[in-house]
């Protein structure tokens, strides 16, 4: 395009522009003339009613908005059939092949599941945002596409887009970290008796520091509530694939250890029956570190290392999970501090960052 | 001393008919029309006196024939090369005597009744109609001491309003200007007389609904005249179809009723008539319809108008044209023809009264001012703009296009208001 | 959430702008800060079962007036006249209310035996409806059982065989009716009440008249004195309506009057947006805005109308009252009150409006410049009680592009009024005394309406009466993308954007005026304080 023909261009659209500014099409030009995504934003950020929302008019009082995100939003949607089968198509086809790549995953105990009747609680350890779609790849088939995700309302749940996204690629319903919250928990109930898995993060979040967090009640309490079985999981090596503060996938070997179904006792209540999922968790995590019998052994003497890490200063509990040049990989027990310094070493050689 | 000359050339009639597709008046350029250089016409005998032409009008009839769309019906009326400028005001050049017999001095100014009739082609004895003094129906047209030519203007002898060499005017044809006229208001009498003709031609009655197609310079003449000397005694209603914003303004101003534009006219009569409508036909109508265009698409559409027995009055000048007649035929209805002038009768005050069409025609300019319809007057030299112009006076807001003979090569003068003297 | 009341929005630099209607069209215009607009009420609940309130209301008439089935007896004349075209706008969405109401009528008839039964419209002297028209009016099941047997008419105000004449009143009006209705043993009006002008005594007296009869209250004066006439007791117009329909009753004519009120549901959900307040826009009403509005802009006029007048508005009916005339009409006045009534404080200098494609005389048809000004001056400029929104001398802004174009069949005497009479005068009164009568009497009109579906020769007249009490009041009137030629003709003034029409309007009322901006449709009716 010549210069002037550029710039007759220009001011022809800008005068259709200001001839149309009565509709309310914002003024400069317009998105399409030399394009950039710079321009672009600034065009569309430029735009005015119509084209753009309304504002509001000072005058009018505004009714307190109506909440349709966070806790309250409604899933429904996304257990429709078509929806579930596109969800289904991008899992099995885009998600696990992917799962398969960056994590290559082992999956142990997967007999624990067999025979076991559906629906099913599944709380897991919590270090990565791909622990949930790495899990969902891992689950049987008969479980993977009947599964819903709980997950924090106001992280996942907080923005419209956000919103649509995780309820259709993961089935995930918001639920709230801090406590149970009535609806949400009634959600995930009905939902139980509806027949769909549950996956839930007890942690109420992602990891700081590498070392698990408290369990909370929440997956107790939906098993107490509904009568059904928490069937307890661990994901390690996770928190590899994604570190804090970078973007790009690191591929790494994971692994993921499902454990015997827990039933509620008759008359446990949900704090006690958290307490041993956590203990459920923890052995399987001992496990995948030694032996099955090593860690049923520690199991039986009370002596399994904790999740949540040595109560101790923060950098020895970071020390304590970082690999260090040298180390061998070991299979002792804990030293005097409940520390197994090499412990968690990744079987895959650290790059220089 | 120059002169615009139409000579009979058939391939220049041929390309000013194709040149005038384009618009009428352009076949001035490439047409049979030429600037020459001329001399004042021969004497022609003890009656007749040179007039030396201050304004000459631009007629219908003239932009035919300049555009070669003239009926061949005139081919043997007219002796080439003639100078055309029929209306004519001019100043006398010499003493001489006027149609009433009246001496006139050397410096009158005259103006033209142009029809050349038996007298000026000294034939004895005269014919019937001249006899009655309707010169306008005259037949010896072509004979006599004058070459053919139905009016000055037409004949190669008299020469015409075109030339600023002035021309030859029989003492018949003569009319003093009467006091108080301005040259336009002067140069207007001849068209308004057709007008005058046609209207008091039209056997008006009393409480007749009337409708005028077109609002050009004879269309507005003869609203004028209409309201001069038909309206006091017959109160007829009038309605003008006009195109254009000037010239509804002007027919209002000349006394119409109601002036619509032409595709309302029909919706007009019929309203004022309270006639019903059939097959796109007013069951009633108007009892005479002016027309003042002369196409195939004016006589129908006058026709539509009419009531069974009314009537149509021609004013312009019509060619060959394709009409249905069945609605003529069935509803007995009369198509006239008004050319001209000669012998009036009007009822004045209930008692008839006789006047020469001219009279009238002075009567009708002076009450209405018709001078105002004058808006642009050129030097010969640029006949072709005066021509174009006057082709499109309606749509450029003007209606008379002149001449200006005293002002040859200087600028036009145009005054779209029509105000102040050329 | 119940639906909210009327609002007056106090313009501010947050306030997005307003829509304005443009015939065919629409667009959106900042207005000033610190004017106001008026929002109508939003829709009121419908009736959940309208055959059930329709049937309790003929049942458990109002006034003094038995139950329909009392009325009802074996070899009894029955009539049964309905409002016409004119009624509801636009048109409602099938089934009709007139259809659910008289097939009730006539099912109560059928019980009681009555056989000599007819149905005419009450058209007055609006055009003859068309058998579509009908069709979706009364329902097919109606118009197949009466209209093969000419047993379905429409009221003729120029037929003198059809017509009685029922005596004067004491101010010396003549009263003459529809011939079959008035005797008859029994007249059932049904009316549809969609703004507070219509229904009472005007139904009969007005719907059923002759010209004769309307020539009474139908003219300048009574308009005039008619502010407004949308406030029945406030209006001269009615006040005669009343004397006649009095003498009507006191004729003998036994009249079961229905009447019904509709929410004002007015667009279906593609054109919702031009219903809400602008600001609480969704995303999909800007969308929809976006797009209509763009799409219009491209359409060739002819085809944006035909696309409007295909709107068949969601309106349900909110109350069905029957009895006597004057008992009913109280209670249908203030269910029309609930529904349009929007209070605002004070008067305004310069009062803007936004003219849609529609008015109660162009259903199917072409809203002209005659209509133009009817629609502004006539119907929205009148939609008030107590004082009219803009002050004595005030400025009227209207938005319409008010084409020269008519609808030969519908108004062909609105032609010769735009060309023969508007060229001459718009003054009414002096257009009653010079024009009025030929345009009434002429013979061609009289059989176009008779027999076509013209409206009466003096119907454009008629609009420009309605016109009247505006033109008193105003200093000016200004249309803003309208015909230059045209508005002038009309006697307005013609603007190219709302800003000039702004500027202009400043000449009249002074340097900084008020603003209020009435943002209909839906109608609403201001109570002015």
């Amino acid at each position: 395009m010549s210069p002037t023909k550029g710039t007759a261009n220009s001011l022809r659209s800008r005068r259709a522009v200001r001839e149309e500014s009565a509709l309310g099409f914002g003024d400069g030009p317009g998105p399409l003339e030399r394009f950039s995504p710079r321009r672009l934003t600034t065009w569309v950020g430029r735009q005015r009613f119509p084209l753009a929302a309304p504002t509001w008019p000072g005058t009018v009082v505004r009714p307190a908005p109506k909440h349709t995100l966070g806790v309250d939003y409604d899933t429904a949607w996304s257990r429709r059939y078509p929806v579930r089968l596109a969800r289904a198509v991008v899992l099995d086809n885009i998600t696990r092949p992917l799962a398969r790549v960056v994590a290559s995953p082992e999956i142990r105990g997967e007999d624990a599941l067999v025979g076991l009747e559906a629906p099913v609680i599944f709380a897991a350890n919590h270090a990565s945002h791909l622990d949930t779609p790495l899990l969902l790849s891992c689950l049987p088939n008969r479980f993977r596409h009947r599964t819903i995700v709980a997950a924090a309302a106001d992280y996942f749940f907080d923005r419209r887009w956000k919103a649509i996204a995780w309820s259709f690629f993961l089935a995930a319903i918001p639920i709230e970290r801090a406590k149970v919250n009535r609806r949400s928990a009634a959600v995930a109930a009905e939902l139980l008796e509806d027949e769909w898995n549950l996956v839930i993060f007890p942690e109420g979040g992602r990891s700081p520091d590498g070392w698990a967090q408290p369990f909370r009640g929440g997956a107790a309490y939906l098993a107490v509530r509904t009568g059904r079985p928490v069937v307890p999981v661990h994901l390690a090596n996770t928190r590899h694939i994604l570190p804090k503060g970078r973007t790009a996938l690191r591929p790494t070997h994971t692994t993921v250890t499902f454990g015997q179904p827990l039933w509620p006792g008759e008359g446990e209540d949900s704090r006690k029956f958290s307490l041993r999922i956590e203990a459920a968790v923890a052995v399987l995590a001992n496990e995948e570190t030694t032996d099955w019998w090593t860690a049923r052994k520690a199991a039986a003497d009370g002596t399994t290392p904790s999740l949540q890490g040595p109560d101790v200063a923060t950098w020895r509990r970071s020390w304590a999970l970082e690999p260090h040049p040298g180390d061998r990989v070991e299979t002792t027990g804990p030293n005097e501090d409940g520390l197994k310094p090499d412990s968690r070493r990744p079987t895959w050689p650290k790059r220089p960052s | 001393m120059k002169s615009l000359v139409l000579e009979r050339n058939v391939a220049r009639f041929a390309a000013s008919r194709v040149a005038s597709l384009i618009g009428s008046g352009r076949g001035a350029g490439v047409g049979p029309l030429r600037l020459l250089d001329a001399t004042a016409p021969e004497p022609l005998g003890s009656d007749w006196f040179p007039v030396k032409v201050l304004l000459s009008g631009i007629c219908g009839s003239d932009l035919a024939t300049v555009d070669g769309r003239t009926s061949r019906y005139f081919e043997d009326m007219v002796s080439f090369p003639f100078v055309p400028g029929h209306e004519v005001v001019g100043v006398l050049e010499s003493d001489g005597v006027d149609a009433h017999g009246q001496p006139l001095v050397a410096g009158t100014r005259v103006v033209i009744e142009p029809v050349l009739g038996c007298a000026p082609r000294a034939i004895e004895p005269r014919c019937p109609h001249c006899a009655e003094e309707h010169q306008g129906l005259c037949g010896n047209i072509a004979f006599g001491r004058l070459a053919p030519g139905l009016q000055t203007g037409f004949c190669t002898d008299t020469g015409g309003g075109w030339s600023e060499a002035g021309l030859m005017a029989h003492r018949s044809q003569l009319h003093a200007v009467p006091e108080g006229f301005s040259d336009r208001d002067a140069v207007m009498v001849e068209p308004t007389a057709c007008a005058v003709h046609a209207a008091l031609s039209a056997d008006i009655h009393e409480g007749d609904t009337v409708a005028v197609l077109g609002a050009g310079t004879l269309g507005l003449a003869t609203v004028a005249a209409l309201n001069t000397l038909v309206r006091p005694e017959t109160g007829h209603s009038l309605i003008v179809g006009a195109k254009h914003p000037a010239q509804r303004q002007q027919a209002a101003r000349f006394g119409a009723d109601m002036v619509v534009p032409p595709d309302q006219l029909a919706r007009a009569v019929r309203r004022q008539s309270g006639s019903l409508v059939l097959g796109g036909r007013l069951t009633e109508g108007a009892h005479v319809v002016f027309d003042c265009v002369g196409t195939s698409e004016s006589i129908a559409e006058s026709l539509a108008l009419l009531r069974p027995r009314g009537r149509v009055v021609l004013v312009g000048m019509p060619g060959r044209v394709s009409v249905d007649l069945a609605p003529l035929w069935h509803k007995e209805l009369s198509i006239t023809g008004a050319y001209a002038y000669g012998q009036e009768t009007t009822i004045r005050s209930g008692a008839p009264r006789s006047a020469r069409t001219f009279e009238l025609a002075m009567e009708v300019v002076a009450t209405h001012h018709l001078g105002e319809l004058v808006t642009a007057s050129y030097p010969l030299e640029r006949y072709e703009e005066a021509l174009a112009h006057a082709g499109a006076a309606g749509r450029r807001g003007a209606t008379k296009i002149v001449f200006d003979l005293a002002k040859s090569g200087r600028n036009p003068s145009i005054r779209p208001d029509g105000k102040g003297t050329p | 959430m119940s639906p909210r009341p009327g609002f007056v929005l106090d313009v501010d630099s947050s306030t997005p702008p307003t829509l304005f209607w443009r015939g065919e069209r629409f667009s959106l215009e900042k207005l000033p800060e610190g004017s106001r607009v008026i929002y109508a009420p939003e829709p009121l609940e419908p009736l959940k079962d309208p055959v059930a309130a329709i049937r309790h209301a003929l049942t458990h008439p109002v006034g003094d007036q038995k139950p329909l089935p009392d009325l009802l007896f074996p070899g009894m004349k029955l009539t049964i006249a309905f409002d016409d075209i004119s009624l509801p706008l636009p048109p409602m969405e099938r089934p009709d209310i007139r259809q659910m109401v008289i097939e009730q009528v006539l099912d109560m008839a059928a019980t009681a035996g009555v056989d000599d039964v007819e149905l005419i419209v009450a058209l007055a002297l609006h055009r003859r409806m068309t058998e579509p028209e009908l069709r979706h009016a009364i329902g097919d099941r109606v118009y197949d059982a009466f209209a093969p047997n000419g047993l379905l008419t429409q009221h003729d105000a120029e037929d003198p065989d059809a017509l009685t004449h029922l005596g004067l009143t004491d101010q010396g009006e003549d009263v003459e009716i529809n011939k079959r209705a008035a005797e008859s043993d029994l007249l059932v009006y049904v009316n549809i009440n969609l703004v507070a002008m219509d229904g009472g005594h005007k139904s009969v007296a007005t719907g059923l008249a002759s010209y004769k009869s309307l020539l009474h209250h139908h003219n300048p004066a009574t308009m005039v004195a008619s502010k407004s006439f949308m406030d029945q007791h406030r209006s001269e117009l009615h006040s005669a309506n009343w004397r006649m329909g009095r003498l009507i009753k006191e004729s003998g004519v036994n009249i079961f009057q229905i009447e019904t009120t509709l929410n004002n549901d007015t667009f279906p959900e593609a054109f919702s947006f031009l219903q809400k307040r602008e600001w609480e826009w969704k995303a999909r009403d800007r969308v929809n805005y976006l797009a209509s509005a763009a799409a219009l802009n491209r359409t060739p006029p002819r085809v944006a109308r035909g696309i409007f007048h295909n709107i068949k508005a969601p309106h349900r009916m909110t109350s069905v009252q029957a009895g006597e005339v004057e008992a009913v009409h109280k209670i249908t006045t203030e269910n029309v009150w609930a529904q349009q009534g929007v209070e605002v404080e004070g008067q305004t200098d310069i009062l803007t409006m936004g003219l849609p494609y529609i008015s109660p005389y162009n259903v199917n048809s072409i809203l002209n410049p005659i209509l133009v000004a009817c629609l502004g001056l006539g119907y929205f400029f009148n939609l008030y009680r107590g004082k009219p929104l803009v002050r004595e001398g005030g400025v009227l802004i209207m938005t319409h592009p008010t084409t020269p174009d008519f609808n030969p069949v519908h108004h062909p005497s609105y032609i010769d009024f735009f060309e023969q009479v508007l060229t001459e005068t718009t003054d009414p009164v002096v257009m009653s005394e010079q024009f009025e009568e030929a345009f009434a009497t002429d013979p061609w009109y009289r059989h176009l309406y008779r027999t076509g579906h013209a409206y009466h020769g003096v119907h454009p007249f008629y609009m420009w009466y309605w016109c009247a009490h505006a033109l008193n009041h105003l200093g000016a009137v200004i249309i803003v993308g309208g015909d230059a030629k045209t508005v002038h003709r009309l006697g307005f003034r013609s603007a190219t954007t709302l800003t000039d029409a702004l500027e202009m309007a400043r000449d009249v009322v002074g340097p900084s005026p008020s603003l209020t901006h009435i943002h209909t449709p839906p109608i609403l009716m201001a109570d002015v304080k």
